[in-house]
């Protein structure tokens, strides 16, 4: 009964200055974040950073040192996981071993005594949207990886929950059944409009299922913004280089009097003047490797010596040293298998560059 | 043609040398217990003869099993003290080893290795030579010569085995199996009988026939506990049997005895063997 009170709510989820440790390990360090109804927010970030911590906070599965969690306008912190309205999906799919697919779906039906013809309805539901009907009475021991994902998604969508948490779902499977998962878990979203929160370390699956994505780092929020705005305006030198594959590329500059820029023995000319830089202060320049293209001409940035290239068909990964020592990489399209050895001249649009602080601010 | 013919032949000699083997491991293993099966139903006179042939030879007698049904209080007293114990000892050490193991396995608390480790070695002081001492304190209890006292003391005998194999039985289940039922809003008590407790069943299953075979057949300590005649459990009646009465020793009465105290041990064992198979390998392959 108290699951159907749910089903066409959109939860919003607000963290507000959340802590944890264990013991006197300190995981998280005051932590805030509003998370929209309906809104798709991913947590990426290095192992160990606390994603997971995080996420069973909000499932109430970890207690909380201080702080507050509130769900659909209701102050949890305190609440046990079962009256939280929440489903989770783990990275283990965490099924019962000894219940059939049918009856691992309708475990968390029959616990809130929901009846028993509404439970069959429920699971046949789930079961065609997942496409698990011909799977019901197996037991998961004779399911595939893939198989046995969906029927742990499937579990977390009958009980119709305020909002779902993904704690790496995916990384326990192969490459390409990741990519089909991976949408039909957008597709899931589209056709449930729920709040979901999906932890991940996968950036490919933290651009393509994202509204917004939550970038952490031990414990703490390094920055908050739609794939968009992560990948083209990080905010700080550890989420550029954390977001985007290959890395965004990282070499010594100067800022010069006049919006220029000097690189090596070479000098550009900016569009616009960078605010916060200090004339004739060092910099760290950005460039991902995508925005750097071949030059013969005079107006090169950077000249590079080719270690190796890469080839991977549509486009070619060259990992170049600069004479300075600095190691980049260039990514080409189209004529691109012209070069793989020697010495080449590279050049960017400057509205490409990303300019950070030596403490690896963002100077804008 | 002689080629298939010559391997068969040698795969027919190789698996026959297998069946002898395994025929006559077991033959040595079954005979035993043949022999006293047969043996009981001898006429009384007749077992009491040099054993040879081990069969009933002047035909079958339930004469022994009446001799030992009116032995001191009577067999159903001796099997109702027998079975009570066995009951009250599984029961208890099935609890006890169910609330320790998941404490155990999933709980920190300070001195925890300290005290598992603790519990463990118990296992290497021999319990003979605490008799005295338990004795004293079952006494002090005022649990000296009752089937509770008695029942306690077999209860912290199988401690150590039992709370080692349960711990091990709750770690071979993830955490996450745990979570995933809290998370789809299973209580505490409801996840643990619904989803931990039929997991770690082939553990439970272990522990109980453990415990039912070592409080079956006890001897030493219901013979010094157990000074009331009537308190007597099986073990017990069969040494009385056998030390006889008038000086004369009834074999058939005390084979007849033993077959009677078997028959629930295998029972028992092959009713649960397919979870006790299990339950000792758990955790070992995942
Ligand atoms: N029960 C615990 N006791 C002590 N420390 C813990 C406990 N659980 C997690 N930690 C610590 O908290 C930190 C965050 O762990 P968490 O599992 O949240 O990381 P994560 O971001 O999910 O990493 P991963 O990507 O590897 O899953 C780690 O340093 C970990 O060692
Ligand atoms: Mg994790």
């Amino acid at each position: 009964m108290s699951t159907h009170r749910y089903s066409s709510e959109k939860a919003t989820i607000e963290l507000r200055d959340v802590r944890k440790s264990f013991g006197s390990v300190d995981v998280i360090h005051g932590l805030n974040l509003k998370v929209e109804g309906g809104e798709f927010v991913v947590f990426v970030g290095p192992s160990g950073c606390g994603k997971s911590t995080l996420l069973r906070m909000i499932a109430g599965l970890e207690d909380v040192t201080a702080g507050d969690i509130i769900i659909a306008g209701r102050d949890v912190t305190d609440l046990d996981p079962a009256k939280r309205g929440i489903a989770m999906v783990f990275q283990s799919y965490a099924l019962y071993p000894h219940m059939s697919v049918r009856e691992n779906l309708a475990f968390g039906l029959e616990i809130a005594k929901v009846a028993r013809d509404e439970i069959d309805r429920q699971v046949d539901a789930a079961a065609e949207i997942l496409k698990i009907g011909p799977l019901l009475d197996r037991r998961p021991g004779q399911l595939s990886g893939g198989q046995r994902q969906r029927v742990a998604i499937g579990r977390a969508i009958v009980r119709k929950p305020l909002a779902f948490l993904f704690d790496e779902p995916l990384s326990n499977l192969d490459a390409e059944l990741r990519v089909s998962m991976r949408i039909e878990i957008a597709r899931l979203h589209r056709e449930l409009g729920n709040t979901m929160i999906f932890v991940t370390h996968d950036q490919t699956e933290a651009m393509t299922l994202a509204d917004r994505i939550v970038v952490l780092r031990d414990g703490r929020i390094e920055q908050v913004g739609t794939p968009g705005e992560i990948y083209e305006d990080p905010d700080n030198l550890f989420v550029a280089g954390f977001i985007g594959s290959p890395r965004m590329n990282i070499v010594d500059a100067v800022y010069l009097p006049g919006q220029k820029v000097g690189v090596g023995g070479f000098v550009i000319q900016l569009d616009a003047p960078v605010a916060s830089a200090t004339e004739n202060a060092p910099v760290k320049l950005g460039i991902r490797p995508e925005h750097l293209v071949l030059t013969g001409g005079e107006n090169g940035l950077l000249s590079a010596r080719i270690d190796f290239s890469e080839n991977l068909g549509s486009m070619r990964y060259l990992h170049c040293m600069l004479d300075s020592g600095e190691r980049i990489t260039v990514e080409l399209r189209g004529s691109a298998d012209l070069v793989s050895e020697g010495t080449i001249r590279l050049t960017c649009d400057p509205q490409h560059l990303r300019f950070f602080s030596e403490s690896g601010e963002r100077l804008r | 043609m002689s080629r298939t013919a010559r391997s068969a032949r040698r795969r027919w000699l190789g698996e026959t040398r297998y069946h002898l083997v395994g025929l006559t491991a077991s033959l040595l293993f079954l005979a035993p217990l043949a022999w006293s099966v047969l043996v009981s139903f001898k006429p009384s006179l007749e077992a009491r003869q040099p054993p040879l042939p081990p069969w009933p030879v002047e035909g079958f007698s339930f004469q022994n099993y009446e001799n030992l049904a009116k032995f001191g209080a009577g067999i159903w007293t001796y099997s109702g003290n027998s079975l009570t114990v066995s009951a009250m000892t599984v029961l208890g050490t099935v609890i006890i080893s169910l609330l320790a193991g998941y404490g155990f396995s999933r709980f920190q608390f300070p001195l925890k290795n300290v005290l598992f480790v603790l519990i463990i070695s118990t296992v290497m002081i021999p319990f003979q030579s605490i008799l005295t001492p338990l004795f004293l304190i079952l006494t002090k209890l005022g649990l000296q010569n009752t089937l509770a006292g008695i029942v306690c003391v077999y209860v912290t005998l199988q401690m150590p085995f039992s709370i080692f194999m349960m711990r091990n039985a709750f770690d071979s289940v993830p955490k996450d199996i745990e979570d995933a039922a809290r998370a789809d809003g299973a209580s505490v008590f409801v996840m643990l009988r619904r989803i931990m407790l039929p997991l770690v069943l082939p553990g439970v299953a272990t522990v109980a026939i453990f415990a039912f075979l070592a409080s079956w057949n006890e001897f030493l300590a219901a013979l010094i506990l157990l000074t009331d005649q009537k308190k007597y459990t099986l073990p017990v009646l069969m040494a009385a049997i056998r030390s006889g009465q008038f000086g004369t020793i009834d074999w058939g009465a005390v084979q007849s005895g033993v077959t009677m105290m078997m028959a629930p041990c295998l029972a028992l064992f092959l009713l649960l063997q397919r979870y006790y198979i299990r339950g000792l390998t758990a955790g070992a392959v995942k």
